[in-house]
């Protein structure tokens, strides 16, 4: 028998339209909560950036890096068009820190920016990678040889392989130090241990060390706590929090960071971090046993440590002494020299770009600045009319004068002039 | 008679045209799709000065994914491409693993796990007169 | 009024077993809804998407991130499609195991099994379309799997890709696939799939003679619950869609870095176990292939079923079918799980 159903009841399709209205809306509603995007196109590229839609509200990393111009992606990589904060961060260059040397050259390159030519000293890149302060080949030398590893003190090896080519100190390259392919314990454990504070180390994990390599490691001074005025020596990472800066303007503060992190324990190959909070300087970094002047802790260490000590020459050194030149008579003269001077002549000297960068002093044609036996400007110490100085402190601003040592009393010769000699009258009483 | 036969002749002739000319579209169709517009992958890459792969370096390239040596030998050149279906091989501590099938290599190239089947192709390196290096993959 | 062709799918009254959640599952029909669904998001895409390989990625991140409801229709689009797979996969489940592909309904069988086909190609070619460094190594790997095949394999690949280094080049092919020359003809083999659902005689139950229940639903009826599936589905599919996005990855810049994805898309991840095992010819393309071919050989050289079980679940004439098919099912579902 045939039979035909009464239709369903409306009730399931009524009900049922009702729930797909209320998901629609749901979606709706979903779509509205999502952050309004603030877009930026910088001039540099032309390409739209959605950054700023959540970092609105970080500082302007410098003067010279105007959000602007460079935009947010030019440095840091990252996906320019993407609203969700893992995506977009997942192909950021180095991490929290885009100048660590691994891809400081895509970051901060170009013959523009950083790793131009010698000749308009824009070759920033070329000279850090080949520093001390990157490959860290004297000490990894010493502890080879000291371990048996080589013959004698010559450097094979750098944190990481560099080359030189134009080489004015002999040493044309360096290979990948592997500590794994050592045969000594002692010196595995140094490679494991010694090698992440150099900038061109693996940084350690942790947010607290993301920006202690590359150039950032100088370059982004610490946000220091608020209660740091008499912090003195040690700033930690952790304390400081995030940082979104730039500077040439590095204060000691940053130095000690690294160099007076803590001390190397030779028995265990490990290095101790320090954990007191020493709060006058005086105390702080300077070993009981030294002696020192008081221009050696008032200053920063930029003031006098110039950019070529610092950050390299463009050349390969395997230790301090062959980088660093930079003397008490190099500001001070001796009994029978004045100090090197020159007179600006030249608008586009590198005294004013450097002056330009960091404006501690209002720096004019025809001033007549001090240089150093290489030539580097030291812009920020100008010569008065009446033959005394004026120096104006790159971090801090302070303003200092100071007499040459000729015409003055002392006797020391012209020979005698390391700075040991001059802590013989000189040095601070503690 | 010939009326049918003239008739069947005509039919046949129409379907082999038919036939034909579906057989001479298709072989164009599969000719027109068998064209790579694309030039073809480079097989000659520049590393730049010899001496920046100084004697005893064991180099690690992207861009072809390889890794260049320097032994006493001279220079030579491992491509990290896997041999069974394409993916880049990783580096581990005994020698290269492939992240899609799970292929090994040795540390020259020799396959000491499946499902690959052959070495890693070794690729040739010259010295250009300027002392440069070249790298190619035919 | 003149018959359409809905009317056709829609006749006055039917059967009411034919219509039966627990005869049909739904299968068939939430497919359709799920190809429409398709159609009308996929084409809401191409407003969007640059078929070029630099701006591929960053215009799914434009339409995933900055147009309204974009990531919505996005995610749909993508929800549908995996649903898809799996409702074609209960459709051909609830085919042998209700032994309902014996003549005259064995050509519609294979017709079905050709569209499966097609919608695993439409998946991966969508999938490829996202053109980020999620995608360069399936992508690597599965056309190089066509080159292993003897003989033919050079053409194969060229066809499909263009040549070439393929995650330099596919992706002008594989758009102009996946928007037209796949979707094309599984738009023909689908209506030609569902005319002949009617002109077999609707969905497969016994014959008359053996077959009392003579209850039928009329057109309204088989239209409401049609409706209801839809909402159902539609919710679901909203609610996927909102709380789970589409997979993303960033921008492709040359050749992925070394963390990029390296495993291939799920409905892949069988043939990708399998390939761990040795020769990819064999286990990449033949045991495919193979399951393939058996498969679509069942209404022709399995012993046939008694009519008196067309139409019934689980019915013993055609045991070894389903014993069949059950391995076959067990077998990739296990390898799935053991390359999760």
């Amino acid at each position: 028998m045939r039979r035909i159903l009464t239709p369903s009841s409306f009730l399931t399709s009524t009900l049922l339209s009702a729930g797909f209205l209320l998901a629609l809306l749901f979606v709706w509603w979903w779509n509205s909560r999502a952050p309004t995007p603030i877009v930026l196109t910088p001039t540099l590229t032309g390409k739209p950036e959605y950054c700023l839609t959540c970092h609105a509200d970080l500082p302007e990393i410098s003067a010279s890096h105007p959000v602007e111009t460079f935009g947010c992606v030019t440095c840091h990589g990252g996906e320019r068009l993407v609203l969700d904060k893992d995506l977009a961060h997942s192909s950021m260059r180095g991490g929290a820190n885009p100048s660590d040397l691994s891809v400081v050259e895509a970051s901060c390159g170009g013959s523009n920016c950083h790793s131009g030519s010698e000749a308009d000293d824009r070759h920033h890149i070329q000279r850090v990678t080949t520093s001390i302060q990157a490959t860290y080949a004297g000490a990894i030398a010493n502890i080879r040889f000291t371990f048996g590893a080589q013959t004698d003190l010559s450097p094979h090896y750098g944190i990481h392989a560099v080359s030189d080519d134009k080489t004015q100190t002999g040493i044309q390259s360096l290979l990948a130090f592997d500590p794994f392919s050592e045969s000594n314990p002692n010196i595995q454990k140094f490679g494991e241990e010694c090698l992440t504070c150099h900038i061109n180390a693996t940084p350690r994990e942790g947010d607290a060390y993301a920006r202690q390599t590359g150039c950032a490691a100088c370059h982004t001074p610490l946000r220091l706590p608020s209660n740091s005025e008499n912090l003195g020596g040690v700033s930690r990472r952790d304390e400081g929090g995030g940082v979104h800066a730039l500077t040439t303007a590095i204060p000691y503060t940053q130095c000690n960071t690294c160099h007076n992190r803590g001390n190397y324990n030779l028995r265990t190959m490990t290095f101790d971090e320090r954990t007191d909070h020493s709060t006058i300087r005086l105390y702080d970094y300077y070993q009981p046993i030294a002696q020192f002047t008081k221009c050696e802790y008032t200053l920063d260490c930029i003031d006098c440590h110039t950019r070529s000590e610092a950050m390299g020459d463009g050349d390969i050194h395997a230790d301090q002494k062959s980088i660093e030149y930079v003397q008490c008579k190099t500001c001070h003269g001796t009994p029978t020299e004045l100090p090197l001077t020159k007179t600006l002549t030249d608008p586009n000297d590198l005294a004013f770009r450097l002056a330009f960068l960091n404006p501690v002093i209002d720096l004019k044609l025809g001033d007549t600045i001090l240089v150093t036996e290489k030539g580097e400007p030291l812009w920020n110490i100008r010569v008065l009319p009446d033959g005394t100085y004026e120096m104006y402190g790159k971090a801090t601003r302070q303003y200092f004068t100071f007499r040459p040592v000729m015409g003055s009393g002392c006797t020391q010769t012209g020979e005698d002039q390391s700075s040991s000699y001059c802590h013989e009258c000189h040095a601070v009483e503690r | 008679m010939t009326n049918l036969s003239r008739r069947d002749f005509l039919k046949l002739a129409r379907d082999g045209f038919l036939w034909l000319s579906g057989a001479l579209a298709l072989g164009g169709l599969l000719r027109f799709l068998d064209y790579e517009p694309n030039p073809a992958p480079k097989t000659e890459f520049d590393l730049g000065p010899a001496d920046q792969y100084p004697l005893g370096s064991r180099t690690l390239l992207t861009d072809p994914p390889a890794v260049l040596l320097h032994t006493e030998s001279g220079f030579s050149a491992l491509s990290l491409v896997c041999t069974h279906l394409g993916c880049t091989v990783e580096q581990n501590a005994d020698g290269f693993i492939c992240p899609c099938h799970g292929s090994r290599f040795d540390a020259d190239g020799n396959v000491t796990h499946r499902p690959a089947d052959k070495p890693l192709h070794s690729l040739r390196v010259e010295i250009t007169p300027q002392n440069t290096l070249r790298l190619r993959l035919d | 009024m003149r018959p359409s062709f809905f009317h056709h799918l829609h006749p006055p009254a039917i059967p009411a077993a034919q219509a039966r959640w627990r005869h049909t599952l739904g299968a068939g029909g939430t497919a359709v809804f799920l190809m429409l669904l398709l159609g009308v998001t996929g084409i809401l895409e191409m407003f969007y998407y640059v078929p070029n390989p630099e701006e591929a990625a960053l215009s799914v991140q434009t339409l995933t991130y900055h147009v309204p409801f974009g990531g919505f229709i996005r995610n749909l689009h993508y929800w549908s499609a995996q649903l898809l797979l799996i409702v074609s996969a209960v459709h051909l489940l609830r085919v042998i195991f209700t032994a309902a592909y014996k003549y005259p309904r064995r050509f519609n069988y294979l017709l079905g099994l050709g569209l499966f086909v097609l919608a695993v190609m439409l998946d991966f070619t969508g999938y490829i379309l996202r053109w980020d460094q999620g995608i360069c190594w399936p992508l690597t790997t599965g056309t190089n799997l066509i080159k292993t095949i003897p003989l033919i394999g050079g053409f194969l690949f060229r066809l499909a890709v263009g040549g070439g280094d393929a995650c330099q080049t596919a992706l002008t092919r594989f758009y102009t696939w996946h928007i037209f020359a796949l979707t094309l003809p599984v738009v023909v083999l689908g209506v030609w799939h569902a005319f002949r659902v009617r002109r077999d005689g609707g969905i497969a139950t016994p014959p008359a003679r053996l077959f009392l229940d003579r209850t039928r639903i009329p057109r309204d009826e088989l239209v409401r619950r049609e409706a209801a599936a839809m909402f159902i589905v539609g919710i679901l599919l909203i609610l996927l869609s909102v709380f789970f996005p589409a997979p993303i990855a960033p921008a492709m810049i040359d050749k992925p870095s070394l963390n990029a994805e390296t495993r291939a898309p799920w409905f892949f991840l069988w043939v990708q176990q399998m390939l761990k095992w040795g020769d990819p010819f064999i286990f990449g393309v033949l045991i495919p292939l193979g399951i393939l071919t058996l498969l679509a050989l069942i209404p022709y050289i399995f012993p046939q079923p008694a009519d008196s079980d067309i139409g019934r679940w689980f019915p013993k004439s055609n045991r070894l079918a389903q014993v069949v098919v059950t391995v076959i099912a067990i077998f990739v579902i296990i390898l799935t799980l053991i390359n999760t």
